[in-house]
């Protein structure tokens, strides 16, 4: 048995939206993941200084109000620039246009409302496998 | 919160499917009502006539037959000018009432160049920063003859406020002839409702010193002004049922009504024109008898707690959006049959104002078709199906009547146990609220993911991606409208005369300290110049207070 793997969980900007975050830490526990809430109105700067410092495997932003390009283009700079490679996964309220423009600039996967407890395990355990890999 | 969960309540259908006979809190339901369900029932007692204590029947003596509700649309990207050219064209198109959205940089209190602000501004509604935007609101309408509900909260509020009574002054609209609805809970506003959303930018306690400010400025100048106590509807949103909905939204009206009592105002003037936004979601029955027990509990606790014998104190008035909670992504088009019926129950129930939903809500923000067919279905429930012709068409139903009973039961249950906690306020504070919203959360989730209760589309009558219809998407141009709004506010500062700006700012540091009624002062310094955001430093700075 290895070591549970460490998922920081995040919302960015000034949307306060947490339902579905607060719901996906909940799957992600139950699914064996060590999950770090780092609650609301977080930058990019933050995000990653936590990351590193606690040495988590994947990231997880959510969005609810829109801001969801502007945000993950930051957070995916800032991990480019420090040379790291951690996967980042969004989540939310977010256009299919932008879904696919999201996973094109980098991001690990977009989950979509309507998703249930099995389907997002399935698809963060599979990035997480390809990581591993 | 107990009976949730009873096998009893369960039990195969004749097409052999499982079916669970219980509302969505989990009350149970029989599978007949009779006349002795409802024994010990006192229409005189119970029901009274509409517009009459205990005003089960609806607030109004001839609701529908002498008034549909108002049929709001919510509106406001962009810019001030660009919102107010889109309100005159729906104008024009038989909305008779808006809902302003408001960016989340002002819904904070920054103004468009605030750093904070960057990449926000515009996107999820209006920016308004300047006494000037406002007055571009309103451009084409007057304060007396188009009501605007301002998604709001305090300290904010408090600014909007003033900004409203400068626009008023200016185009010698007397007070008393403001109409409209001042949202000022200082609470839900914000959705999804940690404290965090609360205190990271303003301290707790001035934000609720300005929530009861707002309330003695209104109720002593604007008597047509409605002023919105509870945003039960964010409340509902986060994922808690419609007993704890009732519960949440009144208790934390008796607590703000309390501290409004502690500042000295008389509890048969102020709450006359406090107004309530609620949530109205898919459980038909569940959520008209919560409105029909919310009313009378509502009036039952003005009258024999408050003590209030102004029969207008007594008299719960709401505004209804349907629930963006019960709508999926996956065959968005099914989300307007959900809106419909959210209407529906909401007609039943007796709402004064009702918004529906877009079909098109879990993709993205509203566009102008979806928001049209969001009007539309209301139009075809006002004018076509006849709901309305009869007040309480349902009252009396044995079911009605015993769902009625039993949810306002359970919502006082509900509510002793908040004042065991101490209040609203004291289980907001003390996270009591954020666990009973985290385990419904969770809850709810667990329900869709074994199947306990079916969202068509998502968990049963599923089609493949590739069949989905795709979907018109409102665009959003965050970084224009930013720099678009940067430099006006560059102007804007630069021009205005830096010593009344300077005065007005410590007029406004002063008054707080000296714990005046901060309304006229902010009036006084919007005409002066300060904006939105200076404002908000300003009272920040009096209460030595800093986030930065």
């Amino acid at each position: 048995m290895t070591a549970p793997k460490r998922i920081l969980l995040a919302k960015m900007g000034l949307d306060c939206h947490d339902t579905g975050i607060i719901t996906v830490a909940s799957m992600l526990r139950d699914a064996g993941y060590e999950v770090i809430y780092l609650g609301l109105h977080n930058q990019a700067d933050q995000v990653m200084k936590v990351a590193i410092e606690e040495d988590v495997d994947a990231i997880g932003i959510s969005f609810l109000s829109g801001q969801h390009m502007t945000q993950m283009r930051r957070l995916l700079e800032r991990i480019r620039e420090r040379g790291l490679s951690i996967p980042v996964f969004c989540g939310g309220v977010i256009p299919e246009d932008d879904a696919r423009a999201l996973r094109q600039m980098g991001a690990a996967d977009v989950i979509l409302p309507g998703t249930l407890s099995s389907e997002l395990v399935r698809l963060v355990d599979a990035t997480m496998n390809r990581v591993r890999a | 919160m107990g009976g949730r969960l009873a096998s009893s309540h369960a039990g195969p259908a004749r097409d052999s499917e499982e079916q669970i006979f219980e509302t969505g809190a989990g009350l149970e339901i029989r599978e007949l009502y009779r006349p002795d369900d409802i024994a010990g029932f006192d229409p005189a007692q119970d029901l009274g006539e509409p517009g009459h204590f205990p005003f089960t029947r609806g607030p109004y003596p001839g609701m529908y037959r002498e008034r549909i509700w108002t049929r709001r649309f919510q509106v406001g990207f962009g810019s001030p000018l660009e919102t107010n050219e889109r309100i005159k064209y729906l104008h024009s198109q038989g909305a008779n009432g808006f809902v302003i959205t408001i960016d989340l940089p002002t819904s904070y209190g920054f103004d468009s160049d605030d750093p904070l602000s960057d990449g926000e501004v515009g996107v999820t509604g209006v920016p308004i920063s300047t006494l000037e935007d406002m007055e571009t609101l309103y451009e084409g309408f007057g304060p007396d003859s188009v009501s605007y509900a301002l998604s709001i909260r305090p300290p904010v509020s408090s600014v909007t406020l003033a900004m409203l009574a400068s626009v008023a002054q200016r185009r010698n609209v007397p007070f008393e002839k403001v109409i409209g609805t001042q949202q000022n809970d200082p609470f839900y506003q914000m959705s999804g409702g940690p404290l965090q959303t609360i205190t990271q930018f303003f301290p707790l306690e001035g934000t609720l010193r300005l929530c009861i400010d707002n309330i003695e400025f209104i109720s002593k100048n604007m008597p047509r002004l409605n002023w919105m106590v509870t945003n039960g509807y964010n409340l509902r949103e986060t994922g808690v049922n419609a007993i704890q909905d009732g519960a949440f939204t009144l208790g934390h009206a008796f607590d703000i009504f309390r501290r409004a009592r502690a500042r000295g105002l008389d509890v048969d003037l102020f709450p006359r024109r406090a107004s309530f936004f609620l949530s109205c979601s898919i459980d038909f029955f569940e959520e008209i008898a919560k409105f029909r027990a919310m009313r009378r509990l509502y009036a039952r606790t003005m009258r024999e707690e408050f003590g209030a014998s102004n029969p207008e104190c007594w008299r719960l008035r709401f505004s209804v959006q349907s629930a963006g909670n019960t709508l999926t992504r996956q065959q968005p088009e099914v989300n307007i049959i959900r809106a419909g019926v959210e209407a529906m129950a909401a007609v039943f129930g007796g709402a004064q104002s009702i918004h529906l939903c877009s079909y098109d809500e879990a993709h993205g923000l509203p566009t102008e078709e979806s928001s049209r067919i969001a009007l539309r279905t209301q139009q075809v429930i006002a004018y076509e199906s006849g709901i309305t012709k009869t007040i309480d068409p349902l009252g009396g139903s044995y079911y009605v009547e015993t769902l009625t009973n039993r949810m306002e039961e359970a919502i006082r249950e509900k509510l002793a146990e908040i004042d065991d906690n101490g209040g609203m306020i004291e289980c907001i504070r003390a996270g009591w609220l954020e666990s009973q919203i985290n385990d419904e959360r969770i809850r709810n989730q667990n329900d869709l993911d074994t199947r306990r209760r079916t969202l068509v589309g998502v968990n049963r009558f599923q089609i493949p991606r590739e069949e989905e219809i795709p979907l018109k998407i409102h665009r959003i141009q965050a970084e224009q409208w930013g720099a678009r709004r940067g430099e006006y506010l560059r102007e804007y500062r630069v021009s205005r005369d830096q010593g009344r700006w300077a005065d007005a700012m410590a007029r406004l540091e002063a008054g707080w300290r000296s714990g005046e009624n901060m309304v006229p002062l902010l009036m006084d310094a919007l005409q002066n110049k300060v904006t939105m955001g200076e404002c908000h430093e300003a009272m920040r700075n009096a209460q030595n207070w800093s986030f930065r």
